[in-house]
């Protein structure tokens, strides 16, 4: 299959989300979110010099 | 990422050579560094060049032991003793070995008189009294770095409007070789900076691991979501995008492409895309960091880590942005050390880097689980993290390691040692930058197809994963300055 195909091929996609992707989509946001917020938080505590 | 390893399948295979011998180059260079320090003086014949307004006294030998060499000389030998060592890692490769060495001879020319036109008084010089020592009523102040900025744009040039000429270079034109070997040996710059600021460094490296969470659970899931939600784009292209935009560039595109058994080219034609807004981003953010973010140099060096696609692109615009941030502050007689704009951006890629290999592997586990159940001999091996972990980050550990040790153990000379792989580390710089730009034809936005890709690429990257950047740079990085120079 041609690149010019393969790129075709784009306009014509319809697959609807899964479950495991929105999963995965909302997991990933609430972990990385609740990370961000502890590091914020260390970062704060330690001296920056 | 080479162009030719984005238009072979097997790129993922080639780039593991290519990591291992940037790690060979990088920490060979770092060790003959080291022993000037005890007294052999190895690589003191490299070239180097000086701001100049006379070109005849532009170049130099970087030690006055080789000063017999004159600076054509030094660059003769300089040239000489880079293409063959690149060339027998071309051969290593698997590239033809007489198509590299001519092509590089020239790559070379190209990039170092670039560099060598950067250093242009006009061009270089920063303060009045510089001004008034070269003889100059005016200035772009870019430093002599804005040498990387003019070896872009001659890859641009080049790329654009000769590119029949940019194929013919194409064996030669490997930024992502060039910029592991540079990252490789700035390991031991990073060392050397960190031994001299201990509680500076370990505080950076704590902020660097946000940039981990950010690129992969934050990034990857919002553009991942856009892609699908609001482009309608199917699952095989859109998860090597959203790895592209969010992670790093080609390595994360390819990576997730075979982790969710996408086939080969949906991850090329995604790295081609890259690697043209990559540039867009070199070209236009270091400018917007200087105007906005001058007195936050921290953040604006995070910044470039996290919103800057492909390691090269990054590190290139770590580099001009540290060219330009210092320029400014040193016009207003502020004067940071130098190096830790590039070291902080360096390093947050370089943490970004080290999770690729696990997170192909957790794609590749939900895939063959939940998305495209397969049988049993298709699931994922953990082995497959070690496959895809790109191995150039051993060489910068280790280059890290061995200088940060003899650092602290009170080695006098090891700075000024190191000083001159930062020499080697330069050239390697300023090969990636001409090699960033050759890559760069514009006109393949214009394929038919692409547009929806670029769609995707512009919302997300414009829209989101540079603001949402800035904000975490800001929050993790602005309350540290780099220390004052001397």
């Amino acid at each position: 299959m041609s690149d010019d195909d393969l790129l075709s091929e784009l306009q014509a996609a319809h697959e609807p989300l899964l479950p495991i992707e929105k999963r995965l989509i909302g997991w990933s946001l609430v972990v990385g979110l609740a990370l961000l917020i502890v590091l914020l938080a260390l970062g704060r505590l330690l001296p920056t010099g | 990422m080479s162009d030719a390893a984005l238009r072979t399948p097997i790129a993922a295979t080639r780039a593991l050579s290519e990591d291992w011998f940037a790690v060979a180059v990088g920490v060979g260079v770092v060790v003959l560094a080291l022993l000037s320090a005890a007294g052999h003086d190895w690589l003191g014949w490299l070239v180097t060049t000086s701001v100049w307004t006379d070109v005849g006294k532009a170049l130099a030998p970087v030690s006055k032991t080789y000063a017999d060499l004159g600076g054509l000389g030094a660059l003769a030998v300089t040239l000489i003793a880079l293409a063959a060592v690149l060339t027998v890692g071309a051969l290593a490769i698997g590239l033809d070995a007489k198509r590299f060495a001519v092509a590089f001879v020239v790559v070379f020319a190209i990039a170092y008189a670039s560099w060598i036109l950067g250093s242009f008084a006009n061009v270089a010089v920063v303060t009045p009294a510089d001004q008034a020592k070269f003889g100059v009523t005016w200035s772009l102040k870019l430093t002599n770095e804005g040498g990387y900025i003019v070896a872009l744009i001659a890859g641009l040039v080049i790329a654009n409007v000769f590119p029949r000429f940019a194929e013919w270079l194409g064996p030669a034109i490997r930024p992502d070789l060039y910029v592991k070997t540079a990252i490789v040996i700035l390991g031991a710059f990073v060392a050397v900076s960190a031994a001299g600021k201990l509680g500076l460094a370990s505080s950076l490296l704590l902020r660097g691991l946000a940039a981990i969470i950010e690129a992969y659970l934050i990034y990857w899931s919002v553009v991942y979501f856009v892609a699908r939600r609001w482009f309608g784009l199917s699952r095989e292209w859109a998860a090597p995008l959203a790895s592209g935009i969010s992670i790093c560039g080609v390595a994360a595109s390819i990576a997730t492409g075979g982790a969710i058994r996408a086939r080969p080219q949906v991850a090329v034609l995604v790295s081609s895309l890259v690697v043209v807004f990559a540039v867009v981003e070199v070209l236009v953010l270091p400018a917007i960091a200087t105007t906005f973010l001058s007195s936050q140099p921290l953040v604006a060096a995070a910044w470039m880590g996290l919103a800057v696609k492909t390691d090269g692109a990054a590190v290139a615009a770590g580099g001009i942005t540290e060219s330009l941030i210092l320029a400014k502050a040193a016009a207003g007689g502020v004067h940071y050390a130098p190096g830790w704009i590039l070291n902080v951006t360096a390093t947050v890629k370089v943490f970004i880097d080290v999770f690729i290999g696990v997170w192909a592997f957790i794609l590749a586990y939900i895939w063959t689980n939940y998305v495209n159940p397969t049988a049993a001999k298709d699931k994922p091996r953990l082995s497959e993290i070690w496959e895809r972990f790109p191995k150039f980050i051993l060489g910068f550990l280790l280059t890290f390691v061995i200088a940060f040790a003899l650092a602290l153990s009170g080695g006098q000379n090891i700075a000024p040692a190191i000083g001159e792989a930062n020499v080697v580390r330069v050239i390697f710089f300023i090969l990636t930058f001409f090699s960033i730009g050759a890559l760069s034809n514009f006109s393949k936005l214009w394929r038919r197809g692409f547009a929806r890709l670029v769609a995707v690429y512009v919302v997300a990257l414009f829209g989101f994963v540079i603001w949402t950047g800035l904000l975490i740079s800001w929050l993790f990085f602005g309350s540290v300055t780099p220390p004052l120079a001397g």
